[in-house]
């Protein structure tokens, strides 16, 4: 029987090797018509981006009321939606689905901490994007209004989210444990919706997704409003695709690094015994 | 006026860097793979990680 041969034991059943027998298992790669995908809606996200600013600063009117400042709603908006609804709904539907025993999958781990952390750049973006708006509206760069305030909360429940993640455990233990923190986080998403239907609050009532969905803006503004919002969705599933092909990388170096070290070591060891047993005739050890 | 570019240039910054990091990262993960995958080729010998069989030659 040769070396290569598999190992048995006395009942002749294989025997699983103490190490794994290359160190690594094949690399994730990234097929060519998904990084085209990627890369198409990356150049659409901004491209339209770049026709909001232009349309926003220099093509569309003041607004009545609000004067130039109108300027800053053709983003406000658009970031919050896609933090709150897109990103967190994201988040909570892929945690629902890596919860639920048939559809467990560290895809729908992987996805839901992608949403999360592109959602949590986004609501920082809403976040000062309103402050700005505030300070020549109200006055102030911040008041203790409750949609303000339930955005900002959402912002640290998510930043604990995060957080969680970063936690040492099993791979299938931080999902559970991750997807517990999502679906609670985001039952705060309801509360910031209806917040300025339910309570008397400084911020505004809603302009696209009010209760009865009538758009309260007309024109080149409205157009201007949604193509913000196009470009923004667009901006989203860029970095989505982007940040969960990093979740793939960070996850196969987890599995992998291990055992990749091992062969390494294992194979340095060889080659110092190899350049030991021909350049000195000590064997400290007493193999030889 | 200010405030409305302030808005855009935070806005828009805030994103673009995001952006930035997002590729830096994954161009930094991916050469770490590469790396990975490398070693594991280049020191897989035939018998790294197969034990010698029960009673048979060593």
């Amino acid at each position: 029987m040769s070396d290569l041969a598999p190992a048995t034991d006395r009942r002749d059943r294989p025997v699983a090797p103490a190490v794994p027998t290359t160190g690594v298992t094949p690399a994730p790669v990234q097929s060519p018509r998904a990084r085209a995908t990627e890369r198409t809606i990356g150049v659409l996200a901004l491209v339209g981006t770049a026709f909001t600013v232009w349309l926003g600063l220099w093509v569309t009117p003041p607004d009545r009321t609000q004067g130039d400042l109108v300027r800053l709603v053709y983003l406000h908006p658009g970031v919050a939606w896609v933090a709150l609804y897109l990103a967190f709904g994201l988040a909570a539907v892929s945690s629902v689905l890596y919860l639920w025993p048939r559809t467990r999958s560290l895809f729908w781990d992987r996805l839901a901490a992608a949403a999360v952390e592109v959602g949590v750049v986004f609501n920082v973006c809403t976040l000062v994007s309103g402050s700005i708006w505030g300070k020549p509206t109200w006055g102030v760069w911040w008041a203790w209004d409750a949609r303000l305030t339930l955005t900002a909360v959402l912002l640290v429940l998510f930043l604990g989210y995060l957080a969680i993640r970063r936690v040492p455990a099993e791979p299938e233990v931080r999902a559970r444990r991750s997807a517990f923190v999502a679906l609670f986080a985001v039952l705060d998403v309801p509360l910031v919706h209806f917040s300025v239907n339910w309570w008397n609050t400084l911020h505004q009532g809603a302009t696209v997704l009010n209760p009865g969905l009538t758009l309260k803006i007309h024109g080149s503004m409205a157009w201007t409003l949604l193509l913000g919002f196009v470009a923004l969705t667009l901006a989203f599933v860029w970095m989505l695709l982007v940040r969960y092909r990093i979740g793939v990388l960070e996850d196969w170096l987890d599995a992998n690094e291990l055992g990749a070290a091992l062969v390494e070591r294992r194979s340095e060891g060889a080659g110092a015994s190899a350049g030991a047993a021909g350049s000195a005739p000590i064997d400290p050890v007493g193999v030889a | 006026m200010r405030y409305i570019v302030a808005g855009y240039v935070v806005i828009l910054s805030l994103l673009f860097l995001y952006s930035v990091q997002l590729v830096w990262r994954r161009r930094r993960l991916a050469r770490a793979v590469a790396r990975v995958v490398a070693a594991g080729a280049g020191h897989e010998g035939p018998t790294v990680g197969t034990l010698p069989a029960a009673g048979g030659p060593t």
